[in-house]
């Protein structure tokens, strides 16, 4: 996070993990797609030739009139394939929440696994747990065939603490719910540590409400929150920070 | 070669708080850009970075300007003009314009990336079309200036309708956008190229260290095992020397006269702990070379006298395998400085492997000649012509019509405790220590040995040690 007192900005970094081609940067389209001309700025992808992320993907978000502050989001992805650990490792640096997107089906629990366990790591190496990360789940390719049924999936989100979201990213299911629901944890985090709700009179929810609005979602946040299939949202993370 | 650091770092590259328009863009391209807009419009075009810095600039000597600047009241008016533009307050769409009190206007328009100011182009001066009279401001501004002509400078001063520069000008803002938003990926592509090749960099680094250290500690346990094993030979061959020496005594009887059986089972306590006493002396050779405590005792040494003894020494075993020993020894060769005792050690340990695995027979020749340390190994080649004064060598060849070894195995055999092809090895016993010892006694001698083949069978070891004879160097 990074706050500019001087334009009473607030800048938060949002990075979206997981194994390659699980559909990180599809979710950034997706976001990019929906999202208000006013409040998404050009998405910007580092790619190869081949279509695979090289570097990351970036898209950055900008909600103002709230409070005295303007929000911006910077939202990442990072490449997947196992090479490019060093390319994660300084993407996920100082994030504030993660998104991690997960593949559906059967055949790819080995790479969500790889995937998540590398994050971990690289959390560790910088010096930070992934309890105390503002973290949700996508599981992400529904529509494919072969993959982790619905009762699998809620049954072990009902177990963990982090909330699992379901998405057909390509058609952009569950990738507006999976960003609120993240902003959520994230925001909740970042005001548990620097009190900006008092500090800049923000209200977190009509915030939310706003984002969700600007990204083509009109339900109120309280059911776009429900959207999550299991772990829980209303934590205030006491251990941040 | 540590990569160069990146001038900015991740977060300052992405969350957009460290990049200027002047990391983004390249000023000759926004050169061009700007000259060739001034071309299309012929209205001057100015671009400023956010802390008021001149980044490009297309315009023409203004001869109205020209003018105005050789009087002072003149002057006075163009930097109240210059200063008003440079802080115009702009609107909420980033632009404004300035009408000037002397008839001709500015526009001024904002350079936005992603949400933030990144600086400021600046239009004019132009008048529009449908106004072209000066002002009674202008043509009175002092004395000094002539009103006709002012009047005819300001009529050669550029012409635009505004609403044709503000289309432009909102036109320029999206190129200059697009412009950014590439200069920024090309940015962050670099420095992320940079940053792995950093990364890889100390990775790198990491392993080294770890390498290293590794490595320190391998040293130290070898030195560790090299005591060790001193210390132990050493402590075992005191009880074994006194075991040895007491059965040799019941042999002879001194404690009394011993059945037949009694004495063969006596004998093989005997025989056994010799056994035992060259293999500890072995082990103590060995760390003592390898502790590098070993002295050697260097003296003239008589080359035929050493491989005679060698042959001699030998003949009992080589005869009760039907081997035959032949020594061949070139006349006149030179002393040698060396430790004779050393070096018997050697040809020894070469002459009984060269027994062992020769089948009944069989032949070994003890040989050797003069030559050049560099004549048959590559690694000593080079330098001749200058270190050939000190390079005058002997040649030691111990050939046999045995089995032979692989060429695969050839590096290995000199280590301790290897052996080839453990079936045959086990029958010809042995404890695989002969060779390290040889190659450490050779070493001590500054002098090199290699294996090659014998035709039409069996391998030859080939000695070569310097004579560094006095005389010489
Ligand atoms: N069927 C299906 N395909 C998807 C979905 N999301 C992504 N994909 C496809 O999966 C491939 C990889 O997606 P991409 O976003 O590039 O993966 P990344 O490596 O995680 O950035 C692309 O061909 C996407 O079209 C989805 O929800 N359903
Ligand atoms: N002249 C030779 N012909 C064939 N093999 C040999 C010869 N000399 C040495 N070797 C091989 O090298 C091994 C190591 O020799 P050495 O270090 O003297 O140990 P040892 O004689 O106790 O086995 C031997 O076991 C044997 O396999
Ligand atoms: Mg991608
Ligand atoms: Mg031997």
């Amino acid at each position: 996070m990074q706050l500019d007192f001087v334009n009473r900005e607030l800048t938060i970094k949002l990075v979206y993990y997981g194994p390659a081609l699980s559909g990180k940067t599809t979710n950034l389209q997706a976001l990019h797609k929906v999202a208000e001309p006013g409040a998404s700025g050009r998405l910007m992808t580092l790619e190869t030739k081949d279509d695979r992320t090289l570097f990351f993907d970036l898209l950055p978000l900008t909600f103002r009139n709230q409070g005295s502050l303007a929000v911006r989001l910077k939202v990442f992805t990072v490449p997947g394939q196992v090479i490019h650990a060093s390319t994660r490792r300084l993407v996920v640096q100082n994030a504030d929440g993660i998104a991690f997107i997960a593949d559906s089906r059967s055949n790819e629990t080995q790479h969500n696994t790889e995937s998540f366990m590398d994050l971990r790591e690289n959390l560790k190496q910088h010096g930070l747990t992934l309890k105390q990360m503002p973290l949700i789940i996508q599981f992400n390719k529904r529509d494919m065939p072969d993959v982790r049924s619905d009762a699998e999936i809620a049954e072990l989100a009902s177990k963990g603490r982090e909330p699992v979201y379901l998405a057909v990213a390509t058609r952009g299911i569950g990738v507006v719910e999976s960003m609120i629901g993240l902003l959520h944890l994230t925001w909740s985090a970042l005001d548990a540590e620097h009190d900006l709700n008092k500090k800049f009179g923000f209200d977190s929810k009509a915030f939310l409400g706003q984002v969700a609005q600007k990204l083509g979602n009109p339900k109120p946040i309280p059911e776009i929150l429900q959207a999550c299939v299991g772990g829980a949202l209303d934590v205030l993370r006491p251990e941040a920070g | 070669m540590i990569p160069p650091a990146a001038a900015k770092t991740f977060d300052e590259l992405t969350l957009g708080h460290g990049v200027g328009l002047e990391d983004l863009i390249d000023r000759d391209a926004l050169s061009e850009m700007v000259k060739s807009f001034y071309e299309l419009l012929g209205v001057p075009l100015r671009i400023f970075s956010e802390d008021g810095k001149l980044l490009a600039d297309a315009a023409d000597q203004n001869p109205l300007y020209a003018y105005l600047n050789s009087a002072k009241a003149g002057r006075v008016a163009l930097s109240d003009i210059a200063g008003k533009v440079k802080n115009l307050a702009l609107g909420e769409d980033g632009l404004a314009s300035y009408p000037c009190p002397t008839g001709e206007s500015y526009v001024v328009a904002a350079i936005q990336y992603d949400g933030k100011r990144m600086g400021r182009m600046i239009l004019g001066p132009f008048v529009s079309p449908s106004d072209a009279v000066p002002t009674r401001v202008l043509l009175t501004l002092d004395p000094a200036l002539e009103a006709s002509r002012l009047q005819e400078l300001f009529l050669e001063l550029p012409r635009a309708e505004s609403e044709a520069v503000l289309k432009l000008v909102r036109h320029l803002q999206r190129t200059l956008d697009l412009l950014l938003f590439s200069g920024h990926r090309a940015l962050l592509t670099s420095n992320m190229h940079l940053a792995s090749v950093r990364e890889s960099f100390r990775e790198l680094e990491d392993k080294n260290d770890k390498l290293q250290t590794a490595f320190d500690r391998l040293k130290e346990l070898d030195r560790l095992k090299s005591n060790f094993l001193a210390t132990v030979s050493h402590e075992l061959r005191t009880p074994l020397t006194s075991i040895i020496g007491y059965s040799e005594m019941l042999v002879e009887g001194l404690a009394g006269e011993m059945t037949a059986e009694q004495r063969e089972f006596v004998q093989t306590i005997r025989d056994k702990g010799e056994q035992l006493l060259q293999l500890i002396k072995g082990l103590l050779d060995l760390s003592k070379l390898e502790s590098g405590t070993m002295s050697l005792r260097k003296s003239q040494t008589d080359i035929l006298t050493v491989l005679r003894d060698v042959a001699q020494t030998m003949s009992p075993t080589a005869r009760k395998k039907e081997v035959e020993i032949i020594v061949d020894v070139e006349r006149g060769l030179p002393l040698m400085w060396a430790d004779s005792e050393r070096l018997r050690q050697v040809f020894l340990n070469l002459t009984e492997n060269a027994i062992k695995f020769t089948p009944p027979s069989g032949r070994v020749t003890l040989s050797a000649r003069i030559t050049a340390v560099d004549a048959s190994n590559p690694e000593e080649a080079g330098g001749l012509v200058i270190l050939s004064a000190r390079r005058t060598a002997i040649e030691f060849r111990v050939a046999d019509t045995g089995i032979g070894i692989p060429e695969a195995e050839r590096s290995r055999v000199f280590d301790a405790f290897y052996q080839v092809d453990s079936s045959s090895t086990r029958e010809a016993g042995g404890t695989g220590l002969g060779l390290s010892i040889v190659r450490r006694l050779i070493d001590g001698h500054d002098g090199t040995v290699r294996i090659t083949d014998n035709t039409p069978k069996g391998a030859v070891f080939v000695v070569t040690i310097p004579v560094k004879r006095a005389t010489i160097g």
